[in-house]
């Protein structure tokens, strides 16, 4: 089999490992792909042609790897930590707030700023502007002029942003809500109100981040993050605190609960950003206002066309995303937000660390149109995720409403709020393969400089869901919505990977895709019986614990169970794939 | 390409030969023997000639020399033919074609070959392993047979050589260099193959298009498998072992070659036979502006069939597991809203007032319902309670409801009431209300008023009732005519915390 050796630096590794944030695979094109330019031979001459192959990496290569990977190893502990903690506020939310109205109200005004900023910056930030920025440190000003031009550019667009979003709140939020159900347009607008202003920090976060990733400043980039949920944490703690009930109506805005988790979110925002301002300090950079745009930005206006392109379908599927989930029962956009943070949890583990080893290479392999390589690696890559993943959600439909209870029933949160947050978890499971691929798939698309296709995939995904999400809506019972919202988003998934599999085959041949298939085969039959194990393991848990410890019994005893049977079936078969990842991680157990 | 400016008046369009070639395009040079590869026209056959022109002073004896040498061995070689060699024409020396004034020693003619410049054909990626071995075996063969009657063929510069069409490669552009050995001929065989494998040349004196191959401390050049982790062992030791002079286990026999390439070349066909699509070399480029191939157009069609299947799939898989969502989740028994699973026995529930009827039975006399004109929210004392749905409580569908708020507090702590104001086009005379509402526990009046938004003070209650199981029947004391009917809830369903209720469906049922 095809085991990919490469030792020594990948191309691209001095830009951080993927964003967390898994629906925009444009990231990583615009971190692998550049620097590779930028490493690559200038013509010295005209007319005289570009050598096939260069040389390996440059000399200094080698010297640096060492600090490299210490650097990258405590990257990994920063991005980790701060998605614990981003995620433990949202359940620590869930366990003094309910899954109900109040949550569901601020999930909504929350997503506000991020769906904005992305909108008017974050597609063009970082597929096109990140990758000039590293490139511009190489010029004689050490990219100052330019640093300086696109911070202005950014506080200038996000100023505006900020105001006329806040301005226009009460109708931001009755397009993200239905209000025929029982969401509660007028909280959610009040959340609105106190979190929009935090557009501008949560943007200007974005930019610092990139300008000192670009003088390869990582560590406070990484854990501003961490800086932003801890004062979330002291904020859920003052709103356990104060008296109040926002959702009785008529109230007011100066409500103590919400005043205190709105201001406290904004303030975890600007603290995010403000956290950056020293270490920027300390790099020498001083602001300037400078007006003007880079000639270089020309380049890129296709490119950057596309990818707000994708950036605005994918929107739009959010918000009727929303709009459904808020046309259901109470709790709806809570249970979603929190049973999807579940739902990509493992992909965020195992997923992310692939990808971070695969793409280099890929993108290289697309650069040098080697694409027996590419495949290669591709095909490698999809079935390492085959085997990695379908294990894990074969146990996500059986536990799911174990680790629904097991984690949100705590508190003041309801056992049936959280079994039903479980149950949405479940029935989304199978979603977990596909979605995994559709991202490698993407960001291959992007490695081959195509930014087309990824953003017509999206349109067709996005054409596909909105009329299940309303059929979701129509069919089914208020309370099931967000079940039927979660399954219709994974299945979505499933065409998107279809799709992609199909216009790389357009694209590039002979997948071996036979082979893929093969493993998901092998892979599904030892997930079946992992989870049929995790099933009748799940049997002999007594109800008699109560719910809360009961769940949690279950869930380690049904995740031992359905992983181990897994993948002790998958090495009774003999899966070739599985070797190096056995041997690697014997390896990495006896360095630890 | 500093070195072009050498050769005096050599540039497109120019003519050599005493004016017989017109020269079109340049090929390359070979700097070692100061001879120029160009593409020229034969003015008196009309057609395509390859020329090797070796530029130089003929007042220079020693270059004179040299170039008459490399000339004599063209000559020979003209003698020899070989697919894998260009058929030599001509040789003009000086005097004998060219003259004194043209700045050249002379020039070898051959046949023009069709195809791709080497250069061009490794600028962009190595060539695959299998596809390598197969083009130099062609060229190995050639040399084989030359070496076999002493004769050197000189290929030992990369753009004398091009790739025709069938896939083999050829001499070009004949004309050895003076000192050109057999050994050299046979050194460039791997030399070649080295090229192909990764996009660099390995001997000295090789042009500035290429870049050098790379080469360990000692001096050695660094294998071809190092640069390019795809090529098969055997033809990496194939290329090193020819180039490298001296040291044990190298190659200098073109048979041997042979032999190894004709393995090679099979082992790797036979690895790389699934792998192997011809389409990725020509429209695999994915920002090419080359046409697609019918091919690639076809695998598009399928494409987009593919895509209009999986959507059909994906949306009856959509509609399937919706139903199963329906059918478990009702099976199980926490359907319905949360407020419905609260304990059905009210906890201040007024008495209710005697006409209180319990479901069954309309008394008969009642007619047929009577739709509103308009229904809205009556909320006197505040505002909320899902003002957008009022309508759901008349639209004939009792599945869809109108609901109140939630409240922490049962009425009439935080209000007396809310309720839904019916409005009809004439005044009607209402005998019944029938409620369908899953709201066990909710108190209800039923209220008429002259105006559509009245005080709360300014209505007169005609009936009131409590709302058990689904479908409650609330009669009036007695019938009463108006155009204004308020349903007014007095006490909610559910217990503290939570305090809600609900109307599937109201109907106004009028007298007679």
């Amino acid at each position: 089999m095809y085991i990919p050796r490469e030792r020594g630096v990948p191309p691209g590794v001095r830009w951080p490992a993927a964003d967390p944030d898994m629906l925009r695979p444009y990231d990583e094109f615009a971190t692998r792909m550049m620097p590779r330019i930028l490493d690559g031979p200038r013509p010295t001459e005209i007319g005289e042609r570009l050598p096939a192959v260069q040389l390996d990496e440059p000399a200094e290569a080698p010297a640096k790897a060492p600090s490299l990977a210490r650097a990258s190893g405590r990257m990994a502990i920063a991005t980790l930590t701060s998605r614990i903690t981003g995620f433990a506020w949202k359940v620590m939310l869930a366990w003094v707030a309910t899954l109900g109205v109040l949550y569901d109200s601020f999930t909504v005004a929350n997503t506000l700023p991020l769906i904005i900023n992305e909108l008017l910056l974050g597609g063009v930030l970082t597929s096109v502007v990140v990758p000039l920025l590293v490139r511009s440190q190489d010029d004689k000003d050490g990219g100052e002029s330019y640093t300086q031009r696109l911070l202005t550019m950014a506080v200038t667009i996000l100023g505006v942003g900020t105001v006329l979003s806040v301005a226009a709140a009460p109708w931001l939020t009755s397009l993200l809500m239905d209000d025929t159900g029982e969401a509660n347009p007028q909280l959610a607008t009040w959340f609105a109100y106190l979190l929009l202003p935090g557009l501008l920090f949560y943007g200007l976060f974005a930019v610092l981040s990139a300008i000192l990733n670009a003088k390869q400043i990582f560590g406070p980039a990484q854990w501003a993050p961490v800086i932003n949920n801890l004062v979330i944490f002291a904020t859920i703690g003052a709103f356990a605190l104060v008296p109040g009930d926002p959702t009785i109506i008529p109230t007011e805005m100066s409500d103590p609960k919400v005043l205190v988790l709105g201001v406290g979110v904004l303030t975890a925002m600007v603290a995010q950003a403000m956290f950056l301002l020293p270490a920027l300090r300390r790099s020498g950079f001083r602001f300037k206002w400078r007006w003007g745009l880079d000639e270089r930005l020309k380049e890129f206006g296709g490119l950057a066309l596309w990818i707000l392109g994708y950036v605005v379908v994918s929107q739009i599927g959010m918000v009727v995303n929303t709009r459904v989930l808020t046309a259901g029962a109470a709790g709806g956009p809570s249970i979603y937000s929190n049973a999807w943070l579940l739902f990509q949890l493992p992909y965020g583990v195992i997923g992310v660390s692939l990808l971070t080893a695969l793409m280099p290479k890929m993108s290289r392999a697309a650069a040098d149109n080697d694409f027996r390589r590419l495949i290669g690696d591709l095909s490698y890559g999809s079935r390492l995720t085959t085997l990695l993943l379908l294990p894990v959600s074969a146990v996500m439909a059986v536990a799911g409403t174990s680790i629904g209870i097991a984690l949100f029933a705590l508190g003041k949160g309801s056992v049936d709020d959280a079994q039903r947050l479980g149950q949405a978890l479940a029935v989304s499971a199978f979603g977990l393969l596909p979605y995994a691929l559709v991202m490698l798939q993407m960001r291959v698309f992007y490695a081959m400089k195509d930014s087309r296709t990824p953003t017509l995939i999206m349109v067709v995904m996005t054409a596909v869901k909105i009329p299940l999400l309303y059929l979701a809506s129509a069919q089914l019972a208020p309370v099931n919505v967000v079940l039927g919202v979660m399954m219709v988003n994974s299945l979505v998934f499933v065409v998107g990977a279809v799709l992609g599999q199909v216009w790389l085959w357009v694209k590039l041949g002979n997948l071996r895709s036979k082979r893929v298939l093969g493993v998901i085969l092998f892979t599904v039959v030892a997930s079946g019986l992992g989870a049929l194990a995790a099933v009748l393991a799940g049997m002999l848990v007594p109800d008699a614990l109560g719910p809360v410890l009961g769940a949690w019994v279950k869930l380690i005893l049904q995740g031992v169970v359905g992983m181990g049977v897994s993948f002790g079936v998958l090495i009774a078969l003999k899966v070739d794939e599985l070797t190096p990842v056995t041997r690697r991680i014997t390896r990495m157990v006896r360095r630890a | 390409m500093s070195t072009s400016t050498r050769g005096g008046s050599l540039a497109p369009g120019g003519v050599v030969g005493d004016g017989r070639y017109r020269l079109l395009a340049q090929f390359g040079i070979d700097e070692r023997a100061g001879a120029h590869l160009w593409r020229a026209r034969d003015g008196q056959l009309r057609r395509d000639v390859a020329l090797t022109m070796l530029v130089g002073d003929p007042a220079d004896a020693e270059a004179a020399r040299l170039g008459r040498r490399t000339l004599e061995r063209a000559a020979h070689a003209a003698k020899f033919n070989h697919a894998g060699v260009a058929r030599v024409l001509d040789v003009l020396s000086l005097g004998n074609g060219i003259s004194s004034s043209e700045g050249l020693l002379g020039i070898v003619v051959a046949e023009w070959t069709k195809g791709t410049d080497l250069i061009d054909l490794v600028a962009e990626r190595p060539v695959e392993p299998g596809t390598a071995a197969r083009m130099v075996q062609a060229l190995a063969e050639s040399v084989e047979l030359a070496h076999q009657s002493g004769l050197v063929l000189g290929l030992d510069h990369p753009q004398r050589l091009r790739l025709t069409p069938d896939g083999r490669l050829r001499l070009a552009f004949p004309g050895p260099l003076p000192d050109a050995t057999l050994r050299d001929d046979v050194k460039a065989l791997g030399a070649v193959l080295y090229l192909l494998l990764t996009g660099r040349w390995a001997l000295d004196g090789g042009p500035p298009a290429v870049p050098a191959a790379p080469r360990s401390p000692t001096g050695r050049v660094v294998p071809a498998r190092s640069l390019e982790p795809r090529v098969p062992q055997e033809l990496s030791a194939l290329a090193v072992r020819t180039i490298e002079d001296g040291g044990h286990g190298g190659i200098r026999t073109s048979a041997a070659i042979l032999r190894v390439l004709d393995e090679a070349a099979e082992e790797a066909e036979r690895t790389q036979y699934i792998a192997k699509d011809p389409n990725v070399d020509t429209d695999g480029g994915v920002w090419t502006t080359k046409k697609p191939v019918k091919d690639a157009a076809r695998r598009r069609k399928l494409a987009l069939g593919v895509t209009v299947l999986v959507v059909a799939v994906v949306g009856i898989l959509a509609w399937l597991g919706m139903m199963a969502i329906s059918f478990f989740q009702d099976d199980s028994g926490s359907s319905g809203p949360p407020v419905n699973l609260a304990d059905p026995t009210p906890t201040q529930q007024e008495p209710p007032p005697e006409q209180n009827q319990p479901p069954p039975a309309p008394p008969p006399g009642n007619g047929e319902p009577v739709a509103p004109s308009d229904i809205t929210v009556y909320n006197p004392e505040g505002e909320g309670d899902s003002v957008a749905n009022a309508a759901r409580a008349t639209d004939g569908d009792p599945t869809t409801i109108w609901r109140t708020d939630e409240y922490q507090q049962q009425f009439p702590t935080f209000k007396t009431g809310v309720g839904l104001v019916a409005t009809f086009d004439s005044p009607l005379e209402l005998a019944a209300v029938k409620i369908t509402a899953v709201s066990p526990g909710t108190n209800v009046e039923i209220r008429v008023a002259d105006e559509p938004e009245p005080a709360l003070d300014a209505t007169q209650v005609v009936g009131s009732g409590t709302i058990e199981g689904t479908e409650t029947e609330i009669d009036l004391q007695e019938p009463t005519s108006s155009q204004y009917v308020i349903v007014w809830i007095t006490s909610l369903s559910g217990e503290e915390p939570e305090f809600v209720s609900e109307f599937g469906e109201l109907a106004f049922l009028p007298a007679g």
